[in-house]
């Protein structure tokens, strides 16, 4: 099982080992909290605590599971934006036809701005219903 | 003219969303399978684009999802998405979605018309001119906006309110790229007022006049040739009679 817990110790590079010396907790604890054996919604607070001091992070985020990312799950966050960036904004093959957004029949009904539109208006009556 | 490095902020990946927000996505829409665009005869404004490479997914009775992968720009206001919309509502009807407009790069697309016109339109798209976009600016480096942005360049788009289309918070926070500074933000909300409010009408001074009157009556007003009439009756005995397209 993938918890944030494990995923932070992965990425971190850490062991359970190492986080159980900075926590002060017994590896097996941190062990049983990183595979879901020991869900977290049981931990308590203090140990959420002293966990996410040591993986650097909020409580919050230990708690949270991470919402799944779209594109190539071993590229970090700017990695995998700047690939979209790439591949999806940008574009090696001929551009395709798009519908224009402007207005092609009465251009002026564009050029009226809220304001001018709106002008004199009286106030709506919210208690009319 | 808005300048990127004046329109855009860098984000946290774990902060808060906002109105303004910009991360990749994937947006999706029901439609027949092998369904087309309808065309310049039904309503050259107000229809869904047709967005390049989508993927599908089949649905029963001949219809289907069509997927597409994009950047997006979240209209959502910010009062809104930071509401707790699930307070007493079980599992099964929980509601975590924000409103998103599809942003449309200039390097993939073509309008049409020929070099000027595809010029005049840009021009017009940058000034925020026609109500159904939102312009987004170039920058050419991404990552003078902040530590974490990617070092690409950001060509110049636009956010198509014609295609918005709802997708969970839990993704756009994991993929957000940037977002708006509070400025425009300001402006994004004054077109989405001009998109939704008065796009598409014809004649404001009628329906101005009904602007605050309670409609105490709509009748049939007569059809024909895709077309479907209909009077509405005000309070104040005052009416107006609109036009609608059918299929």
């Amino acid at each position: 099982m993938q918890t944030p817990v494990a995923n932070l110790i992965k990425r971190g590079g850490d062991t359970y080992a190492s986080v159980a010396r900075r926590t002060g907790l017994q590896a097996r604890t941190v062990r049983m909290i990183a595979t879901g054996e020991t869900p977290i919604d049981r931990v308590s607070v203090g140990t959420i605590r002293q966990l996410a001091s040591a993986l650097g992070v909020s409580p919050a985020q230990l708690i949270e599971p991470e919402a799944p990312h779209p594109g190539d799950p071993a590229l970090t966050r700017p990695e995998r934006l700047a690939r979209a960036v790439r591949e999806v904004m940008w574009s090696e093959t001929p551009p395709t036809y798009y519908p224009s957004p402007v207005e092609e029949s009465d251009a002026t009904l564009a050029r009226v701005e809220p304001p001018d539109f709106f002008a004199g208006t009286e106030p709506i009556d919210a208690d009319r219903g | 003219m808005p300048i990127g490095a004046e329109v855009y902020r860098p984000v946290e990946p774990d902060g808060e969303l906002s109105c303004g927000d910009i991360a990749y996505l994937t947006l999706a829409r029901t439609r027949e399978a092998g369904e087309v665009p309808p065309g310049e005869v039904y309503d050259p404004i107000g229809r869904i684009p047709a967005y390049p490479r989508p993927a599908t997914l089949a649905l029963a009775h001949g219809r289907e999802v069509a997927l597409d992968t994009m950047f997006g720009l979240v209209v959502t206001h910010s009062c809104e998405i930071g509401r707790q919309r699930n307070r007493g509502a079980d599992e099964g009807h929980w509601d975590c979605r924000l409103t998103v407009a599809p942003i449309v790069p200039e390097p993939r697309v073509r309008f049409g018309g020929g070099p000027a016109a595809e010029a005049g339109a840009w021009g017009a798209i940058a000034e925020n001119i026609p109500v159904a976009s939102f312009y987004l600016p170039d920058v050419a480096n991404l990552s003078a906006l902040g530590p974490d942005m990617p070092a690409e360049a950001w060509p110049r788009a636009f956010a198509d309110l014609r295609g918005l289309s709802t997708v969970s918070r839990r993704i756009v926070r994991a993929d957000r790229l940037m977002g708006l500074a509070p400025d425009y933000v300001g402006v994004l909300q004054r077109q989405l007022v001009r998109f939704f409010v008065w796009r598409d009408i014809a004649r404001h001074e009628q329906v101005e006049s009904l602007v605050g009157r309670r409609v105490v009556s709509v009748i049939p007003a007569g059809s024909g040739a895709g077309r479907l009439a209909v009077a509405l009756t005000a309070d104040d005995g005052s009416s107006l009679t609109v036009e609608l397209v059918t299929r």
